[in-house]
């Protein structure tokens, strides 16, 4: 029906139509999509999330003597230099190379820093070679001063994503932020109908070289991100879950800062966030029905970020107006919502946009290759050797206490059996509560003589079908030394103890060095 | 009106708080405390028609009282309106505005410190 030569013709003219994805939704609801696609030209998505997959390429230029630069640190965050002598990539999420600053300044807060106009600090190590001698470097250089600093982002503007929320008894601290206990609280992290790859969901004008507004400037997609998913389920034409992602390339040195953040997600790592816009012409009527999509009409899951494992289990179905909201009900209860990406922004950005097309400073272009749409699903990892999991641990059999058997009793099993961790447990075999030996020895001096007034009730277990690694992470987080097995109706099966997961790793190791 | 009660560790183990309510018409609600056997202070929020008379006896018993105005102060510089803090805070006293910038009420903040920790950018701080 248009060609992009034609909408650009008239962006030079002055008198494109161009209107915001949000606009667009109202545009088509009142109107109907024929209408719509005869008035409309152009409409601009925007979205501003943390987008962990982001970094960029520097070139420092050459020291005299010249150095071959094999580790460098920018602000003290590393970036990796395997490339040729004074070139490196530095990725938003590496944290810092000091442990006491670690997750709060890495690489996300540099690239912020940088295109703030801040000055860094560069220190770099060779090993020395004939044509580059040098071995270190220590200097000071800004943004001004690179030769490129040229932002690829493997990954970014995920098509949709998932909620998260959190079913078990501690606050977890996700890339999804922090998702307090017995679904306490849910985040979601898409701009919905504003959300660039859900107004063009099957890639019809979005492609390698296409245009865009990249942290407030020109920048351009570069073909499909990694991870980029086409065959899942859809809910009108839009991915359910997440889908199809974008590689973008832009120009630091013409970046905004309005438009980038470096943050940290607590106690999980630095993430950038990114503002990306990209401009959807439109063609057809059904470009202009896409477009047009709604928070109402894009479903997504809510997963349980409780269970540490690849498939997490979706605790139910919603879609962004219920999400937008700011609560939704689950399983009957109440429970607010967070966007993790700011909406406020990415319409910022969507009219922004829109403004430079406004202005005649923005032009669309022909993707020299659409994304593809069909054919991509994400493999997963398979581990040739996979997790040891709790059950095929060879555990030494459950040795137990009865709530009334006393102290002394007790003390007498944990030496005889040479152990630190006794679970209670009831007459059934369920388990009630834990004793160590250090809970023992303060039941004497305290003259205490029941066991479950000593014995902490709240204990930490592993699940009988649970990975080991998982366990492991679990005894270090609580800085504990052993946990009890359990099975799903809470009987004990064994113990797991800090020494016994020491020593499978030693046994392994042990075997891929024969 | 919300303060900051700082105690003396010899008034620590004075039973002044109750003494305030049964002889002063006044709510109270302590909304952080921090105490230990060498002093320590308490976050209160203290209404009431014979508050200004309570504020007058606590000090006489030596409790130094610091109004506040701000329990949380957000950077509206660090702010990038995510709303990530909204869902985490248990009172309410985050919400998103019309506008979809993000907006703390600090008539409801008990300054429990969650909306703090887990922002991204670190744009929250607590007032002491
Ligand atoms: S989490 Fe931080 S940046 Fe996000 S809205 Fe709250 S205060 Fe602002
Ligand atoms: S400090 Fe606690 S109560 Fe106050 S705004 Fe933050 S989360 Fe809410």
């Amino acid at each position: 029906m248009k060609t992009i030569e034609e909408i650009n013709q008239k962006i030079k003219d002055g008198n494109a139509v161009v209107v915001t994805a949000r606009e667009m939704t109202r545009i088509v609801q009142e109107n109907g999509a024929g209408k719509a696609a005869e008035e409309v030209d152009v409409v601009t998505t925007g979205t501003f999330g943390a987008m962990c997959s982001s970094g960029a390429f520097f070139n420092f230029g050459h020291s005299d003597p010249p150095i071959k630069m094999s580790r460098t640190y920018i602000n003290g965050v590393e970036a990796y230099s395997g490339l040729a002598a004074v070139d490196a990539y530095l990725g938003a999420t590496q944290p810092h190379r000091n442990p006491d600053i670690g997750l709060d300044y890495g690489g996300a807060h540099l690239l912020e820093d940088l295109i703030r106009g801040k000055e860094v600090e560069l220190v770099a190590e060779a090993y020395g070679t004939d044509c580059y001698p040098r071995t270190d470097v220590h200097t000071f250089l800004s943004l001004e001063n690179l030769n490129q600093a040229t932002m690829i982002n493997p990954r970014n503007c995920y098509q949709n994503y998932a909620a998260a929320t959190n079913s078990t008894e501690e606050t977890i601290y996700t890339y999804m932020g922090t998702l307090l206990p017995q679904m306490g609280n849910v985040s979601y992290s898409s701009a919905g109908e504003l959300s660039p790859l859900l107004n063009d969901p099957y890639f019809q004008t979005i492609g390698l070289g296409t245009r865009i507004f990249l942290c407030g400037s020109q920048g351009y997609i570069i073909g499909e991100g990694t991870q980029h998913a086409t065959e899942g389920e859809r809910r009108n034409g839009v991915p359910v879950g997440s889908a199809g992602t974008l590689m973008l390339k832009g120009d630091m040195k013409k970046m905004d800062a309005d438009y980038i953040r470096g943050a940290t997600m607590p106690k999980y790592g630095p993430t950038l966030y990114v503002g990306a816009g990209i401009p959807i012409p439109v063609l057809n009527e059904e470009i202009a029905r896409r477009t047009g999509v709604s928070d109402a009409d894009i479903a997504c899951k809510i997963y349980d970020y409780g269970t540490p494992r690849r498939d997490r289990p979706a605790v139910m179905e919603t879609n962004y107006e219920e999400l937008r909201t700011g609560k939704i009900e689950i399983n009957g209860n109440e429970v607010q919502t967070s966007p993790l990406s700011s909406f406020k922004k990415a319409l910022e950005i969507a009219e922004e946009l829109k403004k430079w097309m406004d202005n005649g400073e923005f032009f669309l272009t022909s993707p020299v290759e659409n994304l593809p749409s069909s054919g991509f699903t994400v493999q997963p990892l398979e581990i040739k050797r996979p997790s040891i999991m709790v059950r095929d641990l060879k555990s030494k059999t459950a040795i137990t206490a009865r709530a009334e058997e006393a102290i002394s009793e007790v003390a007498r099993k944990m030496v005889d059996n040479n152990i630190n961790h006794l679970p209670v447990v009831d007459h059934a075999g369920r388990l009630m509560g834990i004793v160590t030996s250090w809970d023992i020895a303060q039941a004497v001096a305290k003259d205490s003589q029941k066991l479950t007034e000593i014995m902490t009730k709240k204990v930490i277990v592993a699940m009988e079908d649970e990975p080991v690694e998982v366990i492991a992470r679990r005894i270090d987080k609580h800085e504990i030394s052993g946990v009890p097995i359990v099975d799903r109706n809470n009987l004990v099966k064994g113990m797991i103890t800090a020494e016994d997961i020491s020593r499978l790793i030693c046994s392994q190791n042990n075997e891929e060095g024969d | 009106m919300k303060a900051w009660l700082n105690f003396s560790p010899s008034i620590v183990s004075k039973t002044v708080i109750s003494d305030l309510i049964k002889n002063f018409d006044v709510t109270f609600n302590i909304l952080r405390a921090d105490i230990t056997p060498k002093g320590g202070k308490m976050l209160i929020e203290i209404s009431g028609s014979e508050a200004e008379k309570g504020i007058k006896y606590m000090e006489k018993e030596g409790i130094q009282l610091n109004p506040i105005k701000k329990v949380v102060k957000k950077d509206e510089e660090k702010c990038m309106d995510c709303g990530e803090c909204i869902s985490l805070c248990p009172v309410k006293a985050i919400k998103m505005e019309e506008d979809w910038s993000v907006e703390l009420d600090n008539q409801k903040c008990i300054g429990c410190g969650f909306c703090t920790t887990s922002c991204p950018t670190k744009a929250i701080k607590i007032a002491d």
